[in-house]
């Protein structure tokens, strides 16, 4: 990189100053730059001088993106519907795909178009600086614009025998509407007086000659007070045979340069016998149309720019130019006008030499990709990248590696980032690579987005990312203290271990308040509750908790009794389930039956442990157990 | 795109666009309101060239700077709409025109701390009532005459409450990120919902919106995230009446037709715009969505599928307002809803 290139910024803190700096790449387009004072082994080990009481600041500094401007960002989401419809094409690969490509291509132009539409009437409006900036933008899109219509139909345009002279004055007059408008003006009879008294008349008439607009031409020649003289007849007549190479005309290449050779000469001789020379702007006309080097000398500064001059000169010298010829006729009008050099003409000369040239040219536009990725993604699926490239394989890359960019520098808006995705999605494998790393980064500030988060994760198959989302939500729900929130997202981050965590914290909430928070959710657990073992024995307990509360105990001690049995018992919840258990115990009714009993007394000599630390439960717990026992046994002898 | 479809592209993504009702029933104006941009705002068109029929253009009238994502937006009445915030706050916005003839967005009421500073996602109105309802689990019921809230129930719920539609005047219907669908009545004092039901079985399926039949207040549609839409008669809700299964991805807004109900419209986020329309020949009108056989609905698709989501719809008569992720909105004209 040449050094004039590189640009400098200043960071304004002394500190930064004083101790040198470093960077790190936060996410997407921002750096964060802060004070840094490299220490290696060779340092001393003492604290760093720089450890003043001066406070040390981060700087995060922004690549500024155009493509984010408002106005622009029209271009940007209209593109991105069109790039994956292409994509789609592209993949069903139908019988008319070349064509699909080619409207691909206009619908592009046509954004590009009402972009630039849209900045004019904005320019308008604007004052100051964000004129200036709103100027530069319609300079760069006008560029793009002119370029890609170029491209468009030197390389994806499918014409018939590369003959593409009248695409290329389609394509100037396009560009320099000028003299189609004035002609129009001056048709339209608004004017006042003989038309050729206007001073703009034969300057019209020149411009729609070199146009190759002949039909207005010969329009405005009508409208002339001597129109009906005989050398103006002539001319009418001789620009009336003029004729013009169409493949679709059923005339050969041969066939067409054979009458255009004699039309040629047959108008040469009568420019010879000074047949126009009392009009001498109808001669000058004559001379132009066959070719005269003066007479195009004497034009040539009528042209805006060397593209213009080119394309209306092959049409009077070269009528059946082939596209691949082009090369050398631009350089040869080049020099001709003596052009300096600007971007839009070396990107336009790169094109028509068909050199690769063009990929690094269009690259350095200052718009931040849009162009070179959209262009070039274009032009691969045209199969013209690997005209340029030595392989598939390369051109392939190539693309890959414009769609990365572009898809990243998205990503990294706050509000654009789905679009970066979209990108991303179509340069396999990186691409999802880069989704995954992008994904979790999205800033998330409420439930709807991290729904969306985790939906455009799921999409791709990363589940892993979206479980992780929801853990992350379940977390801050808990640290707002909404543990029912909690656990719906537990359940949605399949997080065995994060589900188990909440469920202790219900348990633990009863243990301490006698109160089960979110009974609302716990009753509709369902099969949710199989997420984790501790779940299950929430869900069993919510269900123990309201029979025993709905005074249904006989249903409440079975539950109990398949609670104790399962073993998901946490070690901190035995007690409060014995201290249940000994109401049930107690109960007037007989509510278990011996085995029950049984099953009870070896969950307590099992669990001993734990009940330790509540000597005064134990021997309540024992006791109940023997008296409902010796109840059951009784019982159980009598009736069985 | 089709003849009939306007698209205008704003340069922010649209979460809620609403016409601006007018006394003829033939609005010309509609509001938009964004989400996750830098800076959000409340939008006002107007559109002009309906009767010709030339290229309809929306323009701009006012704009409001709004703080934090725009998470649902009504109009209560033509001159003031209602707007929340995932920042937690609730707005009344009026529209004026000043002396000098301008139409003007400025807030009436700001309802601060309606959510403790929790997004609110959602809210109903019943005439000068609303219902609000977020993140953090509460209902709060407001009166766009009185800044002090009417009614609060803390903790209504455990999960998130996604939406909400009134019933009755006092009966509130509210939608759970668990799938639970909530029945309350707003006249009994304990803070319990008096009926709930599942949308969808056992699984967690977030509800994600809620639309009314504008005249059989029982009969109740539930958009959810996997894309389906149940329709409910709540007179005996232990069964849906008909399970609508066209999106692929989640339904962001489902909405009746408010003058002919017989036709259901909704949204996705796979971007995808359907017209249920509950009339066949020889069906009688307005019984098609209480019986469950699916053959007696057709479902027309409105607009080619977007790439991005579309986030809004609201119709009036044949024409239907959508915004979407994509930055853009587009005017359906000529929705086929009276043959």
């Amino acid at each position: 990189m040449e050094d004039e290139n590189l640009k400098t910024f200043l960071i304004p803190n002394d500190l930064c100053k004083s101790a040198g700096i470093a960077g790190t790449w936060m996410s997407g387009n921002k750096i964060g730059v802060f004070p840094y004072h490299n220490i290696n082994h060779s340092s001393k080990d003492a604290p760093s001088q720089y450890t003043k009481n001066v406070p040390s600041s981060v700087f995060h500094v922004k690549h500024e993106v155009v493509l984010f401007h408002p106005i622009l960002r029209r271009l940007v989401t209209e593109s991105m519907g069109i790039f994956l419809n292409l994509q789609t094409v592209v993949e069903n690969k139908p019988s008319d795909y070349k064509q699909h490509l080619q409207q691909f291509s206009v619908q592009y132009r046509s954004v590009i178009r009402a972009s630039l539409e849209n900045l004019r009437d904005e320019v308008l409006r604007a004052t100051g600086e964000e004129r200036e900036t709103l100027q530069n933008f319609i300079t760069i899109f006008y560029s793009v614009e002119c370029i890609w219509h170029l491209c468009e139909i030197l390389y994806i345009e499918n014409i018939p025998g590369h003959v593409v002279i009248k695409h290329l004055l389609e394509w100037v007059r396009f560009h320099f509407p000028k003299y189609e408008r004035k002609a129009a003006f001056l048709l339209s009879g608004e004017s006042i007086g003989s038309l050729e008294s206007r001073q703009d008349y034969w300057e019209t008439v020149i411009g729609c000659l070199l146009q190759g607009r002949v039909e207005v031409v010969r329009a405005l020649l009508s409208c002339h007070s001597a129109a009906n003289s005989t050398h103006f007849k002539l001319a009418d007549q001789i620009l009336k045979s003029m004729p013009t190479y169409g493949v679709y005309e059923g005339v050969s290449v041969q066939e067409f340069n054979l009458r255009w050779k004699h039309w040629l000469v047959d108008t040469q001789s009568k420019i010879d016998s000074k047949l126009f020379i009392s009009e001498k702007n109808l001669h000058l006309m004559m001379r132009l149309i066959v070719g005269e080097e003066m007479a195009w000398s004497e034009v040539q500064s009528q042209c805006e720019a060397w593209y213009e001059l080119l394309a209306a000169w092959l049409f009077y010298t070269e009528p059946t130019v082939k596209s691949f010829e082009l090369g050398a006729f631009a350089k040869r009008c080049i020099s001709r006008m003596g052009t300096r050099m600007h971007h839009l003409d070396r990107v336009l000369l790169a094109a028509m030499e068909g050199d690769v040239q063009i990929i690094k040219e269009i690259q350095h536009m200052t718009e931040n990709g849009w162009f070179v990725t959209h262009l070039m993604d274009l032009l691969y699926h045209c199969e013209q990248l690997e005209k340029w490239q030595t392989d598939k394989e390369d051109s392939l890359k190539l693309r890959h590696s414009f769609v990365f960019e572009y898809g990243n520098t998205l990503a990294g808006h706050k509000s654009l980032w789905q679009l970066g995705l979209n990108y991303l999605d179509h340069c396999f494998p990186d691409g999802l690579a880069a989704i995954e790393l992008l994904l979790p980064r999205v800033p998330i500030n409420d439930e709807s987005k991290a729904h969306r988060v985790i939906q455009e994760a799921q999409k791709r198959g990363l589940s892993h990312i979206a479980h992780s989302v929801a853990k992350i939500e379940g977390l801050k729900s808990l640290r707002n203290d909404r543990m029912g929130n909690a656990l719906v997202w537990a359940l949605r981050s399949q997080d065995s271990n994060f589900a188990s965590f909440l469920a202790d914290k219900f348990l633990k909430k009863y243990v301490d308040t006698g109160i089960l928070p979110n009974v609302d959710l716990l009753s509709y657990l369902g099969s949710c509750m199989m997420a984790s073992d501790r779940l299950i024995f929430l869900g069993k307990y919510y269900q123990f908790n309201k029979l025993h509360k709905d005074k249904s105990y006989r249903e409440a001690a079975k539950a109990l009794v398949s609670l104790i049995a399962s073993k998901f018992t946490p070690k901190f919840f035995w007690s409060t389930l014995l201290s249940e258990a000994l109401t049930l115990l107690e109960c007037d009714e007989l509510l278990l039956s011996s085995n029950d009993v049984f099953n009870l007394l070896n969950a307590v000599e099992e669990r001993l442990d734990c009940l330790c630390e509540l000597d005064e439960l134990e021997p309540l717990i024992r006791l109940g157990i023997a008296r409902n026992l010796s109840r059951a046994l009784t019982y159980e002898a009598q009736y069985t | 795109m089709g003849r009939n479809i306007h698209c205008t592209y704003i340069s922010e993504k649209i979460n809620k666009i609403r016409w601006r009702p007018n006394p003829f029933n033939d609005p010309k104006q509609f509001v938009t309101g964004s989400w996750d941009n830098d800076e959000n705002h409340i939008r006002l068109w107007e559109v002009k060239g309906f009767e010709e029929d030339t290229d309809i253009n929306p323009f701009e009238i006012n704009v409001l700077p709004f703080d934090g994502d725009v998470t649902e937006l009504k109009c209560v009445n033509p001159d003031y709409l209602i707007a929340t915030s995932n920042e937690g706050k609730v707005y009344l916005i009026k529209i004026a025109t000043n002396i000098t003839e301008e139409i003007c967005l400025s807030h009436e009421i700001v309802w601060d701390d309606a959510h403790q500073g929790m997004p609110c996602t959602s809210f109903a109105v019943y005439d000068k009532d609303i219902a609000t309802v977020g993140e953090d689990g509460r209902i709060n019921l407001l009166s766009i005459m009185n800044k002090a809230p009417t009614r609060v129930i803390d903790d209504a719920d455990s999960c998130t409450v996604n939406c909400v539609e009134f019933l009755k005047f006092n009966e509130l219907i509210t939608g759970n990120s668990r799938g639970q669908m909530k029945i309350w009545d707003l006249r009994a004092d304990e803070e319990k919902a008096s009926q709930i039901f599942m949308l969808s079985g056992d699984s967690i399926v977030a509800a994600t919106c809620l639309a009314q039949h504008p005249t059989q207040r029982h009969l109740t549609a539930a958009g959810d995230e996997h894309g389906s839409i149940t329709l409910w008669d709540l007179r005996q809700n232990t069964y849906p009446l008909n399970v609508m299964t066209s999106h692929t991805e989640s339904v962001t807004e489902v909405q009746f037709h408010p003058d002919r109900p017989e036709h259901i419209f909704s949204c996705g986020q796979a971007g995808d715009v359907f017209h249920w329309s509950g009339i066949k020949q020889g069906a009688c009108e307005e019984s098609a969505w209480y019986t469950s056989t699916t053959n007696k609905y057709d479902i027309f698709m409105l607009m080619p599928q977007l790439h991005t989501t579309i986030n809004s719809i609201d119709l009036n008569r044949d024409r239907l307002l959508c915004g979407s992720d994509n930055e853009a909105m587009y005017m359906i004209e000529g929705v086929n809803i009276y043959s």
